[in-house]
């Protein structure tokens, strides 16, 4: 008999999808940001469609290889060799990107400290996702004692 | 060992064991009269051994072959997991994963991982996984929702 509580394949395939969906948006609108502070340092007040759709294009392309290749690493319960590589990886291809697509006028530093700005956004990114499963850890271990008290009564 | 049976009209009913060692035999007598209800029956390499239900950690299916786990024994035991979730209806047990039960009375500790998986710790200090499969419907159980 089938179990209609338990996830077909079908929504654990959706779920991936939501996560890598807002992946993206999370780290297009970090690296947006950082992109419209570099114009408005150079006095440019507006932002290139195609710089804009490029890197939210990249966004998801490279949340695709975060989840499926590189252990989803910005959730990782801890930050090992793994991670760290993962993250290294996502960088360079970030930089690359912005390299050829010309987001910072092919500046070396600019590209540098973008490359910092993504590696510190992942940093955070992690300690984000850690701080809300130890919020959880609580909220978990509170509802299991109420549970174990509640059964002991019965 | 000689079996004497009485039947009787009125008063209550008792059974008597008199015995001069407690073998595994008279223990397993013991054990059925106490509380059957209560208890697991369970092979190990001593023999037939018993358990309170209550006692049982988790349960884990290797090889079509049960599993039960308490503090200090494992014994093998008849049927399957689906079997004994289904002869347990006080809800203290859980389907954590395809091949395991656990006792939530008897989970130490709750800690949240990544990808919806949680780890419980046991009160034998074993780590088990739920994993994201089974993790929300634990969350309900929790909740008093299932």
């Amino acid at each position: 008999m089938k179990d209609d509580k338990k996830l077909t394949l079908w929504e654990r395939y959706l779920t991936q999808e939501i996560g890598i969906e807002f992946k993206a948006c999370l780290y297009f609108f970090a690296f947006l940001f950082f992109y419209c502070c570099y114009r408005m340092l150079n006095g440019i007040f507006d932002a290139s469609i195609l710089h804009m759709t490029v890197l939210i294009f990249t966004c998801y392309f490279i949340g695709y290889i975060q989840v499926y290749l590189l252990w989803n690493f910005d959730e990782a319960d801890s930050l090992g060799v793994r991670e760290i590589f993962g993250m290294v990886i996502c960088t360079a291809l970030y930089c690359i990107v912005s390299w050829f697509g010309n987001w910072f006028d092919k500046r070396i530093v600019v590209t540098l400290v973008f490359a910092a700005y993504i590696l510190l956004t992942y940093f955070c990114v992690f300690l984000i996702y850690r701080s809300k499963r130890r919020i959880d850890d609580k909220k978990l271990n509170e509802e299991l004692r109420l549970f174990q008290t509640n059964h002991q009564k019965k | 060992m000689k079996i004497d049976i009485q039947k009787i009209t009125d008063g209550e009913e008792s059974v008597v064991v008199r015995y001069i060692e407690r073998t595994p035999m008279i223990n397993r007598i013991i054990g059925i009269l106490e509380n059957p209800e209560n208890k697991l029956w369970g092979k190990t390499e001593s023999g037939s051994v018993c358990a309170d239900i209550a006692d049982l950690l988790y349960l884990e299916s290797v090889d079509d072959k049960l599993f039960a786990y308490t503090g200090d024994k494992v014994m093998r035991i008849e049927g399957t997991l689906n079997s004994f979730m289904m002869d347990m209806d006080d809800g203290s047990f859980f389907r954590c994963s395809k091949s395991m039960v656990i006792n939530v009375n008897r989970v130490k500790a709750l800690r949240s991982l990544s990808s919806n998986r949680i780890d419980a710790t046991m009160e034998g200090g074993e780590h088990i996984i739920i994993s994201r499969r089974y993790a929300s419907d634990f969350r309900r159980l929790l909740k008093g929702e299932r």
